[in-house]
C-alpha cells in the first residue's frame, strides 16, 4: 500500500507549503491568544471577580449607609464611593459609567431615610388600622453603561435589591412595634380607665436584636454542578484552548483539500492512478500524515494554553479539567477525514474554501464550540 | 507495416466508449494493433479520441464495448499486473512543484515498487537519460518548462516499462528540448521499449514513429509507416498534408 512512501510524500510537500504551516500552526495560537484574553476580560468583568460599581450617597441618615455596608458584604460588588478622596456627585457618576469607566452608578437620594421613615410609619399605621396602605416609596437610583448585557444587569440589580428589601423590612418593623405598642398602651388604659388605674401599667415591648434582619430564615444554596476538586467558575483558557485547537484543526483543508485538488488539476493523480497504488494508500497516506500534523497542533495549543497564556495574566491551562465539549477527547480523527472529504468534493479551491468555511461554521454552532452545549442540538 | 497479432504488445478492437451526457462516441468501434518494439504514433485532431484511448489502455477509463488487450492480459480485468508493465508520460507536469526533482523520482519510485537497493542507481540513470543529473536537487517549479518536460519523462520509465505511453510529450518547450527528447525516445526503443505516442507535431511523427495512425471520430482513418502513407497518396507531400486532406482543413473545437 505504499503507506509510509505517501505519508512521507505529504509531509515534504507540507514542508515546504509556508502559506499552509502559517495557517495551521500560526493562525491557530492567534486565535487561542486572542480570543482568550478578550474573553478573560469579560469573565473578569461578569462574575470571576467583583464588579466595581460607584455609589453616590446624597443621604443624610443611616439610609445610604446601611445600604452600603449590606452590599460590600454580599462580595459581588465592590463599592466606590469618591474619586481621588473626592466624594462623587450624581453627575460625575452618570458620566464616568456613559464612558465605561465603570458599569453602574447606585444613588441613594437626599433625605432617602426620612423618606423611607416615613412610608414605613404611614404603611405601619394603616396596617395596624386595617385601611389600605398606600405609600409614596423612596426612589433610588441605579445608573448602568448601556453596553452591560442584560442578564448581568438583572443579577446586579437584584443583588442592590435583596439589599434594599432587607433595609425597607427593618424600617416597616421599626416603624410597626414602634406604634404597636402605643396602641396597646392606648388600649390598656383605655380599659383601666373606669378602675381608676389608667397609666398603672407601662407597655414595654422587648428591644429587636440589631441583626434581627441579617439572620436568614431561609438561605439558598449556591452550587457548581461540577464535582468538588474543580473550580466553580469556568475559565476563558480553559473554553478557549480546547475549543480553538479543534478549530485550527479544521484549518488542515487549506493544505490537504489543495493538494487533492493540485493533484487533480495537474494530473499527478492521473499518474499516480497508472500506477500499482491503491486509492486506500493514497488517501490513507494524507489522513496520517495530517493526523500527525493536527497531534503537532494540538502539543503547540497545549503548551500555549500552560506556558504562554499565563505569562499574559491569565490561570494556566489544566488539562485535567473538564474543557468543554472541545476538549472531551474529541478525535483529531474527524477534522483529518471532513477535510480529506472536501478535498475529494471540491473541484477547486474556492469550493473547497466556501465548504470548508461552511462547515466549519456549522461545526461551532453544533458542537457546542462557540454556542454553549445546552443549546445544542442533542 | 502492420504488426501480426501474436507480437501485438497493445490490441484494441471494437472499442467503444461514451462519456456520459455526450451524443457522439468519443470511440467509435476503434481496431488497433501495436507491435512490440515499435514506436507507434497516434495522430488525430482535437477530440479525435487519442486521449481516450490511451486512458483506456493504461487503465485509466473502462471501455463500453470491445476488447483491449495489453501484453496479453485484458484491460480492465488485469489492471494491476498492467501498471506493472506500462509508463504514462501525460501531456500536463504531472510532478509535485514544490518537492525537487530527485524528491519526485524518488515517490514515485517507491510507488512504483522499484526495488529499495536499486533504487537510487535507477534513478540515478534515469536522471542520465533525461540530462538532469546536475539539476537533480533543484524544485520542480524553479526548473525550465524543458527540464520539466524531460523530468516528466524519467518519473514514466523509473521501473523500466515495458511500453511506454507518451501524450504529447514535446507540447511547449523549444527546440533543443524537443530534439533532445525525441533522441531520448529513440533510445528507450532501442532497449526494447515500445512507445504509443500522440503528437500534434507532423513532422516529429514522421521523424520518430515505425508505424502511425491517425484517427478521426473515434475511428482508425489511416494507418501505417509514414513512408508508406506518403508513398500511398501522391497529391501529398508530407504526413502534415495527408492529415488535413483525411481530416478536412475545418476547426473541430
Amino acid at each position: 500500500m505504499h503507506l509510509l512512501t505517501h505519508i512521507r510524500k505529504e509531509l515534504l510537500l507540507l514542508s515546504r507549503d509556508r502559506a499552509g504551516l502559517l495557517v495551521l500552526f500560526v493562525m491557530p495560537v492567534l486565535l487561542v491568544l486572542v480570543l482568550t484574553l478578550v474573553q478573560d476580560n469579560v469573565f473578569r468583568a461578569t462574575g470571576e471577580t467583583t464588579t466595581r460599581s460607584l455609589f453616590v450617597n446624597l443621604d443624610e441618615g443611616s439610609f445610604g449607609v446601611d445600604l452600603a455596608r449590606g452590599l460590600n458584604a454580599t462580595g459581588m460588588l465592590e463599592l466606590v464611593e469618591a474619586f481621588a478622596g473626592e466624594k462623587v456627585d450624581l453627575e460625575r457618576a452618570r458620566q464616568a459609567v456613559f464612558r465605561g469607566d465603570y458599569q453602574f452608578a447606585i444613588v441613594v437620594p437626599a433625605d432617602f431615610s426620612a423618606t423611607l421613615a416615613a412610608a414605613a410609619e404611614s404603611a405601619a399605621r394603616a396596617t395596624l388600622r386595617g385601611d389600605t396602605v398606600e405609600i409614596n416609596p423612596g426612589e433610588l437610583r441605579l445608573f448602568f453603561d448601556p453596553a452591560v448585557r442584560g442578564v448581568y444587569r438583572t443579577a446586579v440589580s437584584s443583588s442592590v435589591q435583596r439589599g434594599v428589601i432587607s433595609l425597607a423590612m427593618a424600617s416597616r418593623s421599626t416603624a410597626l412595634m414602634g406604634l404597636l405598642r402605643v396602641d396597646l398602651q392606648e388600649s390598656i388604659d383605655e380599659q383601666l380607665q373606669p378602675y381608676g388605674a389608667a397609666g398603672l401599667v407601662r407597655i414595654e415591648l422587648p428591644v429587636l436584636a440589631d441583626n434581627w434582619l441579617e439572620q436568614p430564615l431561609i438561605e439558598l444554596r449556591e452550587e457548581s454542578a461540577a464535582p468538588e476538586k474543580f473550580p466553580t467558575m469556568p475559565t476563558s483558557v480553559q473554553q478557549n484552548v480546547p475549543a480553538w485547537t479543534l478549530f485550527g484543526m479544521f484549518f488542515i483543508v487549506i493544505p490537504l483539500a489543495g493538494t487533492m485538488i493540485r493533484e487533480r488539476q495537474d494530473s499527478t493523480l492521473t499518474r499516480l492512478l497508472t500506477m500499482p497504488v491503491s486509492i486506500v494508500g493514497l488517501l490513507g497516506g494524507k489522513v496520517f500524515a495530517y493526523l500527525l500534523i493536527c497531534l503537532l497542533q494540538f502539543a503547540l495549543m497545549l503548551l500555549v494554553g500552560r506556558y504562554l497564556l499565563p505569562l499574559l495574566g491569565t490561570p494556566q491551562f489544566d488539562v485535567g479539567l473538564p474543557s468543554g465539549p472541545a476538549g472531551r477527547g474529541r478525535s483529531p480523527w474527524r477534522p483529518v477525514v471532513s477535510d480529506c472529504w472536501w478535498g475529494v468534493v471540491a473541484r477547486s479551491f474556492d469550493q473547497a474554501a466556501i465548504f470548508w468555511s461552511g462547515f466549519c461554521g456549522h461545526c461551532r454552532c453544533s458542537g457546542g464550540v462557540m454556542v454553549p452545549v445546552y443549546r445544542c442540538r442533542r | 507495416m502492420s504488426a501480426s497479432v501474436q507480437d501485438s504488445v497493445i490490441s484494441i478492437s471494437g472499442l467503444t466508449k461514451t462519456y456520459p451526457g455526450s451524443s457522439h462516441p468519443a470511440l467509435d468501434h476503434l481496431n488497433l494493433e501495436v507491435a512490440r518494439g515499435r514506436i507507434f504514433g497516434l495522430l488525430g485532431p482535437n477530440g479525435a479520441g487519442k486521449t481516450t484511448t490511451i486512458s483506456i489502455v493504461c487503465t485509466l477509463l473502462r471501455p463500453d464495448t470491445g476488447r483491449v488487450e495489453v501484453l496479453g492480459q485484458s484491460v480492465p480485468a488485469a489492471a494491476a499486473a498492467i501498471r506493472h508493465a506500462i509508463g504514462l508520460v501525460p501531456q500536463e507536469i504531472a510532478l509535485y512543484p514544490t518537492l525537487t526533482i530527485r524528491e519526485n523520482l524518488t515517490y514515485f519510485a517507491r510507488v512504483l515498487g522499484v526495488d529499495k537497493d536499486l533504487r537510487a542507481a535507477r534513478i540515478a540513470t534515469c536522471l542520465d537519460l533525461v540530462g538532469l543529473t546536475d539539476m537533480a536537487q533543484r524544485r520542480i517549479d524553479r526548473c525550465s518548462g524543458g527540464m520539466k518536460r524531460r523530468a516528466n519523462l524519467a518519473v514514466g520509465i523509473l521501473h523500466e516499462p515495458q511500453i511506454l505511453l507518451l501524450d504529447e510529450p514535446t507540447v511547449g518547450i523549444d527546440a533543443q528540448s524537443r530534439n533532445l527528447i525525441l533522441e531520448q525516445l529513440r533510445e528507450f526503443n532501442r532497449q526494447g521499449m515500445t512507445l504509443l505516442y500522440t503528437t500534434h507535431y507532423m513532422r516529429e511523427a514522421e521523424e520518430i514513429c515505425d508505424e502511425i495512425a491517425i484517427i478521426d471520430a473515434g475511428r482508425v482513418i489511416a494507418q501505417g509507416a509514414p513512408h508508406q502513407l506518403i508513398a500511398g497518396n501522391p497529391a501529398c507531400e508530407n504526413l502534415e498534408d495527408i492529415f488535413l486532406a483525411l481530416t478536412g482543413k475545418a476547426l473541430r473545437e
